[in-house]
């Protein structure tokens, strides 16, 4: 009798062995799954949401800039004011907020990466298929990278193992509970995803909005220089250079006076996306005075990135973007190989390569090169440059962080209402507050204070 | 192809099985009820010698080991006088017939869908409803007859007015925002068409699985309770019997005088008034031409000096005493006529059973839509061998309705209801236009008055549109039972369903919707005045299909062993199920009926249109494709054990996978389970209570499910309607967010149940108590949006609890020449939200005029709140409504954030809270009379009031704006706030919700009254029937009471539907 039963309990488990695939087709087709290279593509192309909303907590704590009191006092939430006297806490407005807007753009990556899977790559469509996948793995770590250099401390290879770093969310399951890895991990992710992203992309994209090769390249360059890896920066530095390394001279190719001298896309663009916060509104933040006076009048970015209030304050509009750059552009590359130069003591070159961008800065008639007698005095011209060329893009809140690390001592101050706040080097502040409602919802660990 | 194919190796696997030798003697027979000769399942034989029992089958059937020469078999069966029976080796075939202790307690069968059991081995709750109580009720929907007769049951009338399946709720609500309403099962599997292609006439009994042990069976389909239907089938050694059934039923026209609207005179004055405000003044000049009241017209003819003010007010007073209610009931419309025929012939041999029913109905509903539906079945059983059982199936319908007059709720314009005061139908009964979407003043002139007639006639219109709609759906059924061992069988079970529906509609030259099409686009020649028709001069038609189609698969084990005291019964199976359906929707422009022509419309540019005036249009397009697919895989099992038919426990299993599922909800494979125990009491030794001689304890533990196929577990986009100007390629934003973890909302039951006879049967029935908690109840919640969500997200987050009562008696009151019995069925359901994300704490969250989720922890589902009421202001006729512990006039804080949810007065549950009904059934020699009452109570229902902005922008009134605060004091006698002028919506809306509005629902219902008259065969002797009743019924006979003072008929309080009217059937039925 046995075997009967044996039989037949065969043969019920062949009826419904391929039941996987059985529950495969998706219950309405009205539905629109991403289910073809287009739909992603059209994911990403949804500039919106993906380059338009990048990270601006850190450049509203940083000191490129400053609030009169009144406008201080007339910022519309608490959150606003807290956040820019650096208080310990509740810096963030519930859900839309820096984070929400960051991880928004992380879901669509996730969902293109996830869902990329299942459409077959073959040789009618390899190119596309990587260069989506590679797109994605790009904006991914672009908000990474940003999240990280604004919630979590500088990257410090002693302690990064342990530092609180990126909830590296890395599947669109919302189910998944997040989970906040450390900062030498954080990293990781940025540079592999990156890696990765520069070998899938393609060099040209039909729109600056969409990511290339260069722009990967240009991205794990800044990465590398946040983790202080002059070597590897300098590799990318170079590789992107190769690709793009047209300049605007501006003594030739912009109007420095027009109210808007810079093109969205122009050469020096990579990678297009921007900031945008009221706080930064042209209109509220005022140019610290010392950072103005610091250009030569010869300097045409005396012009051309700033707008006379008329009442001794000065506006920034030498945007590159629809509002504050926040991309990927040449003219950062330079300075960083640069930089890179110099900290590796090749000194002429850093120079060089200084000279090449401040010629196309200065009225052509004025301009006198750089010179510096060690690559210790090279760096510090080229620190400072780099300060005054990209200012108001969201990279000074790193710049202050890496160059606190190697004791720069540079001391943040504040006064509104007669009442000056500070930042000491190296404070916990410099991790900004986690929104409240995040760590509510999700658990996980708040920065230290 | 793939099931015959799995099928036929099932069958070669299994065909070689030699019958074991021995030296015992195996005889077989069957029992059978003494009187029907219907066979009798579940009945106990034991052999005396031997020391063996077994069980009979579904078909009465058993086989019984005995190992002397001779023997004694005693055959019990519950409700049945136990026979003894001499027996030896050389037996064959032994037929037992059964003679019931009385005829009172009759064997109940429950079908869960994939078993049959006797019920006295069940640990469950099920009710059953035989063909004589369903029978009892006249309709033309078998779940129409519901209601009034299961214990448990009741129907929603709160949150739908329309009804189907899932308006039904067993043991109240089992969800919030999920699927509502039970899993219908016809003949073993889930019914995926239209229940309303059933016809009633061809179900043979119902059965109603309510706790966790009865449907847990069916898994993620059961939350809600499960209706098993089971139509007529032929059975083996039946002599040929042929049935049938011819009915007429008239439903009176409905009263459209119950619905509270205001007065054509009070209406004339309301307008006047606005009139004289200049209101609405500024539509003259409005490029889309909404129409103006014929008083309005009156009164602007009078203004522009066409019309002296006598003329104009003797116009407007002979529109005083007009009432469009008046032409409606004269002209539009008419009794309901059912008329139902059934025939059905069934019969069977030893070794093949048939039954071949067909059903005719024809039906013209009170607004003279005509419909009609043929069904057809097909059933055949056939034993080759005693071992292999072959079923087949096939059930047709075909049905087809028309569109008929456009009723009350119908004959509404662009811009508000009718003017009450409308007249629809000249002196003569002929056509009269009303005003519709556009002012009659612009059609006359519109398009230098040459385009076509753009008035409405509603008497008329319906002439010219032809609206059908035919659904044909064919089930094909295809089973084997094969018994490998005498007591291991498999049952491999196939069903095929195909539903095709198709709706086509042709909208005429002189329909309305076609002329105003045509006129909406045709161009005017500004120099010849030549009209050129951008849409042709002909009809249009629209068409929308719709074809299901599944197919569901099942391989299911049946054990059944029965030695001494011990009885074990279990099934395992799995079932496949899919069902697909693709439907459609297109238009035609330039319809020619006759010829089948059309003519090419250009969709794609923009025209000028004749109204709104001046504005560019394209033609409009209602092309659609949609395709929805559903799957599942199950694994299920069940077993009992009774020991000493005492003892009984059970248990039972389903697991379900779905492409609705969360990839890791079917990844883990969480089975849904139950376990019972039963305890036949009275059976005990020690037990001597003889006035309660059966006496059965059950109870039960376990789980059921509610899938949602509208929620899914996938990442969904749409694309923007813009392209990305950089990339010049469309993008597209995220839809809904892909959740692995979804899954059915689960709901636990805990039941235990008493079942009692007394003496003689006199009092049978059952007392039940159920607890039941849902959890990971579809809810909106706040999520981490580290995800990158950052809107609420609707998820299995809520829970919500219930319990109550359901009570069964069924008691002889007199069993002499004179019969009375009577049957009561008690229910009581008390149901909270226990946790829920809550969005708002706005007390106007929480009150609505339409039907609206509560979700409020610690309340039921649908709870009724109101504002609490302060009176009406004795200066102002204002009312006066109360926040943060003060009486308030500023009624946009009341409305507003100012008023929380403790602000709100709570009455109680929008849903019979204690429901039921009671019956009374007596005979008296051929005659019998049934007569059935239904109640509910506990419960309360939002009454429609006035509304000032409705009154004056929607021309909606209550007839209670007659009793409006008028003058000082008059705030003692009534809660009617006065006029205002400009209306203040925010004090309307105030009042509408306030608890002077609320009412309770409490009522009796007087359901039905069945009157037959018995010809049986002694008195006509010469007659060649078995039998043939005539009987007569009267539906929905009226309310015998309710708590309202107000005459409101609690069962349509909305006042979005007509309170029906009585149905009044003869009926003759009869077999030979």
């Amino acid at each position: 009798m046995k075997k009967y039963y044996i039989i037949c309990t065969c043969l019920m488990l062949i009826v419904f062995s391929s039941c996987k695939k059985f529950l495969d087709p998706k219950p309405s087709q009205s539905l629109a799954v991403p289910s073809t290279l287009e739909d992603l593509q059209a994911l990403l192309d949804d500039q919106g949401t993906i380059n338009s909303r990048d990270i601006a907590s850190g450049e509203i704590s940083a000191d490129d800039y400053y609030l009169t009191s009144t406008d201080w006092t007339a910022l519309p939430y608490e959150e606003n004011r807290r956040l820019y006297t650096w208080a310990n806490d509740r810096t963030s407005r519930p859900s839309p907020n820096d984070w929400s807007y960051a991880y928004k753009i992380v879901l669509s990556s996730n969902i293109v990466l996830d869902n990329i899977e299942h459409i077959d790559r073959n040789t009618a469509n390899q190119t596309t298929w990587d260069y989506v996948k590679g797109q994605a793995l790009f904006t991914r770590a672009k908000q990474f990278l940003s999240i990280a250099l604004t919630w979590s401390p500088a990257y410090d290879p002693a302690t990064a193992a342990t530092d609180l770093g990126v909830p590296l969310r890395l599947t669109e399951d919302f189910n998944t509970p997040s989970v906040r890895a450390n900062v030498q991990d954080s990293y990781a992710q940025v540079v592999s995803d990156l890696k990765k992203a520069a070998s899938l992309m393609i060099d040209v994209p039909v729109a600056k909005t969409r990511a290339s090769r260069p722009a990967a390249w240009g991205l794990l360059a800044r990465t590398y220089l946040a983790m202080s890896s002059y070597d590897s920066c300098f590799k990318y530095t170079n590789l992107y250079l190769q690709k793009q390394h047209d300049l605007i001279d501006y003594s030739t190719e912009i109007t420095a006076t027009a109210t808007k001298p810079f093109a969205r896309y122009n050469k020096e663009v990579c990678y297009d996306s921007y900031i945008s916060n009221t706080i930064l509104a042209v209109s509220r933040a005022k140019i610290d005075s010392n950072l103005y006076k610091s250009y030569n009048a010869n300097d045409i970015r005396k012009t051309a990135f700033f707008r006379n209030n008329n009442n001794g304050t000065y506006g920034f509009k030498g945007n590159y973007s629809l509002n504050l750059f926040g991309g990927i552009s040449t003219n950062e590359v330079y300075l960083m190989r640069a930089e890179c130069y110099a900290r590796l003591s090749n000194k002429d070159a850093a120079l060089s390569d200084l000279n090449l961008l401040m010629a196309k800065r200065w009225k052509t008639s004025a301009f006198v090169p750089f010179t510096a007698t060690t690559a210790q005095d090279a760096l510090k011209i080229i620190l400072v440059e780099r300060r005054k060329e990209l200012l108001m893009r969201g990279l000074r809140w790193m710049d202050i962080k890496r160059q606190n690390k190697e004791n720069a001592n540079i001391v943040l101050a504040r006064t509104v209402n007669s009442q000056t706040y500070t930042l000491s080097p190296n404070d916990l502040r410099y991790a900004l507050s986690i929104p409240e409602d995040v760590i509510s919802l999700s658990g996980i660990p708040q920065n230290r204070r | 192809m793939k099931y015959f194919y799995f099928l036929i190796i099932f069958l070669s696997s299994t065909v070689a099985i030699a019958q074991n030798g021995n030296k015992q003697k195996t005889l077989s027979g069957v029992v059978v009820d003494a009187s029907s000769n219907v066979p009798i399942v579940g009945a106990n034989l034991h052999s005396k010698k031997a020391g063996l029992s077994a069980t009979s089958d579904n078909d009465g059937k058993f086989t019984i080991t005995i190992n002397a020469e001779l023997d004694t078999i005693v055959i019990t069966y519950i409700g049945y006088k136990t026979y003894q029976t001499p027996v030896s080796k050389k037996s064959e075939q032994l037929r037992i017939l059964l003679t019931p202790e009385s005829t009172a307690l009759q064997e109940v069968v429950i079908n869960t869908g994939y078993q049959e059991l006797p019920k006295e081995r069940s640990t469950g709750s099920f009710t059953t409803v035989d063909n004589k109580t369903l029978n009892q009720q006249v309709s033309t929907n078998i779940l129409d007859r519901l209601e009034s007769v299961v214990n448990g049951l009741s129907v929603d009338r709160y949150t739908t007015t329309t009804s189907g399946p899932s308006n039904i709720m067993i043991r109240g609500q089992s969800t919030i925002i999920g699927v509502k309403g039970p899993l219908i099962v016809v003949d073993n599997f889930p019914y995926n068409g239209d229940i309303s292609n059933i016809n009633p006439n061809d179900v043979e009994s119902i059965t109603v699985l309510k706790d966790a042990a009865a449907a847990s069976i069916w898994g993620t389909k059961a939350g809600n309770g499960v209706i098993v239907i089971t139509t007529k089938k032929g059975r083996f050694n039946q002599p040929v019997t042929f049935e049938f059934n011819a009915n007429t039923s008239i439903t009176g026209k409905p009263d459209l005088f119950k619905i509270n609207q205001i007065s054509s005179s009070d209406f004339i004055d309301v307008e006047k008034y606005l009139f004289s405000q200049g209101y609405k003044f500024s539509d003259t000049s409005d490029v889309n031409q909404p129409p103006f009241s014929p008083v309005y017209e009156i009164m602007f003819k009078q203004k522009n000096g066409q019309l002296s003010a006598d003329a104009a007010n003797a116009q407007i007073d002979a529109l005083r005493t007009r009432d469009y209610r008046n032409d409606l009931t004269k002209y539009f419309y008419q009794n309901a006529i059912n008329q139902q025929y059934s025939f059905s012939a069934r019969g069977g041999s030893a070794d093949m059973s048939w039954m071949f029913f067909s059903g005719y109905d024809k039906n013209v509903n009170e607004l003279a839509a005509k419909s009609d539906r043929l069904n057809l079945q097909l059933s055949n059983t056939y034993k080759p061998t005693q071992r292999l059982q072959i079923n087949t199936s096939v059930y047709f319908t075909n049905s087809n309705s028309q569109n008929g007059k456009p009723g009350y709720f119908d004959l509404r314009t662009v811009n508000g209801e009718l003017p009450v005061y409308t007249q629809l139908v000249g002196a003569n009964g002929q056509a009269l236009p009303v005003i519709k979407d556009y002012r009659p003043i612009f059609l006359n002139q519109a398009g230098n008055a040459k385009l076509l007639d753009w008035n409405y006639y509603p008497l008329d219109d319906y002439k010219n549109v032809d609206a059908q709609n035919n659904v044909y759906d064919l089930i094909g059924n295809i089973g084997v039972n094969y018994k490998v061992y005498h007591d291991l069988s498999i049952d491999l079970k196939y069903q095929y369903e195909r539903q095709q529906s198709s709706t086509n509609t042709i909208y005429g030259t002189g329909s309305y919707m076609t002329r105003n099409l045509i006129n909406t686009y045709t161009q005017i020649d500004p120099s010849t005045g030549a009209p050129t028709y951008i849409i042709p001069n002909g009809a249009i038609n629209d068409v929308s299909n719709d074809k299901l189609q599944s197919n569901q698969f099942r391989a299911q084990f049946n054990y059944a062993k029965a030695w001494k005291k011990h009885s074990v019964s279990a099934i395992a199976g799995s079932e496949i199920r899919s069902s697909e359906d693709p439907a459609n929707s297109f238009r035609s422009y330039g319809y020619n009926p006759s010829t089948l022509n059309t003519v090419y419309v250009d969709l794609a540019n923009f025209y000028t249109t004749q109204v709104p005036v001046g504005q560019q249009s394209q033609i409009p397009n209602i092309a659609g494709f949609t395709k929805t697919v559903n799957r599942f895989v199950s694994y299920y099992g069940n077993a009992a054990y009774t020991y000493d038919e005492k003892y009984t426990a059970s248990v039972s299993g389903r697991r379900d996978a779905s492409n609705l599922f969360g990839v890791n909800t079917n990844d883990k494979w969480t089975p849904l389970w139950s376990a019972g125990l039963g305890y036949d009491l009275s059976k005990e030794q020690f037990y001597h209570i003889e006035a309660l001689p059966y006496l059965k304890l059950r109870g039960s533990y376990g789980f059921s499910g509610n899938a949602d196929p509208s929620r899914v577990a996938l990442t969904t986009i749409s694309y923007s309607p813009f392209t990305n100007p950089d990339t010049q390629t469309p993008y597209a934003f995220i839809d809904r967010y892909a959740n692995p973890e979804l899954k059915w909302e689960k709901i636990k039951m805990i039941n235990f149940g008493v079942d009692f006879a007394t003496k003689n049967n006199r009092i049978t029935g059952s007392i039940e108590y159920y607890t039941k908690k849902g959890t990971d109840m579809f809810g909106a919640t706040r999520i981490d949006y580290t995800t990158g969500i950052t809107s609420s997200l609707i998820k299995n987050v809520a829970s919500i609890s219930g319990h109550g009562i359901d009570i069964l008696l069924n008691t002889q009151n007199l069993t002499g020449a004179l019969k009375w019995s009577t049957t009561i069925n008690f229910s009581t359901n008390n149901d909270k939200v226990t946790d829920y994300y809550l969005k708002s704490a706005n007390g106007s969250d929480y009150i609505s005029s339409s039907p609206l989720v509560t979700a409020l922890v610690g309340k039921p589902i649908y709870s009724v709140f109101s504002y609490k009421w302060m009176g009406l202001d004795h200066q102002t006729g204002d009312p006066i409504g109360y926040i943060n512990g003060h009486t308030s006039k500023d009624y946009a804080s009341i409305i507003g954030d100012s008023t929380k949810i403790t602000d709100l007065a709570f009455h109680g549950s929008a849903m019979p809270t204690i429901f039921g009904s009671v019956g009374n059934d007596f005979s008296y020699k051929s005659i019998s009379l049934s007569i059935r009452i239904v109640y509910k109570f506990g419960y309360y229902f939002r009454r429609p009031s006035l509304s000032y902005s409705n009154l004056f922008d929607q021309r909606a009134g209550n007839s209670e704006y007659a009793s409006r605060w008028q003058k000082q004091g008059d705030e003692l006698t009534t809660n009617v706030p006065s006029m205002v002028y400009p209306a203040d919506v925010n004090r309307d809306i105030f009042y509408n919700g306030a608890d002077v509005n609320i009412e309770k629902g409490d009522q009796v219902r007087l359901q039905y009254i069945t009157l037959g008259y018995d010809f049986s065969q002694n008195m006509f002797k010469r007659l060649p029937f078995k039998s043939l009743t005539l009987y007569s019924n009267i539906n929905n006979v009226g309310i015998l009471w309710r708590a309202n003072k107000k005459g409101l008929d609690p069962d349509y309080a909305s006042g979005l539907n007509l309170p029906s009217s009585k149905t009044f059937s003869l009926g003759i039925r009869g077999s030979f």
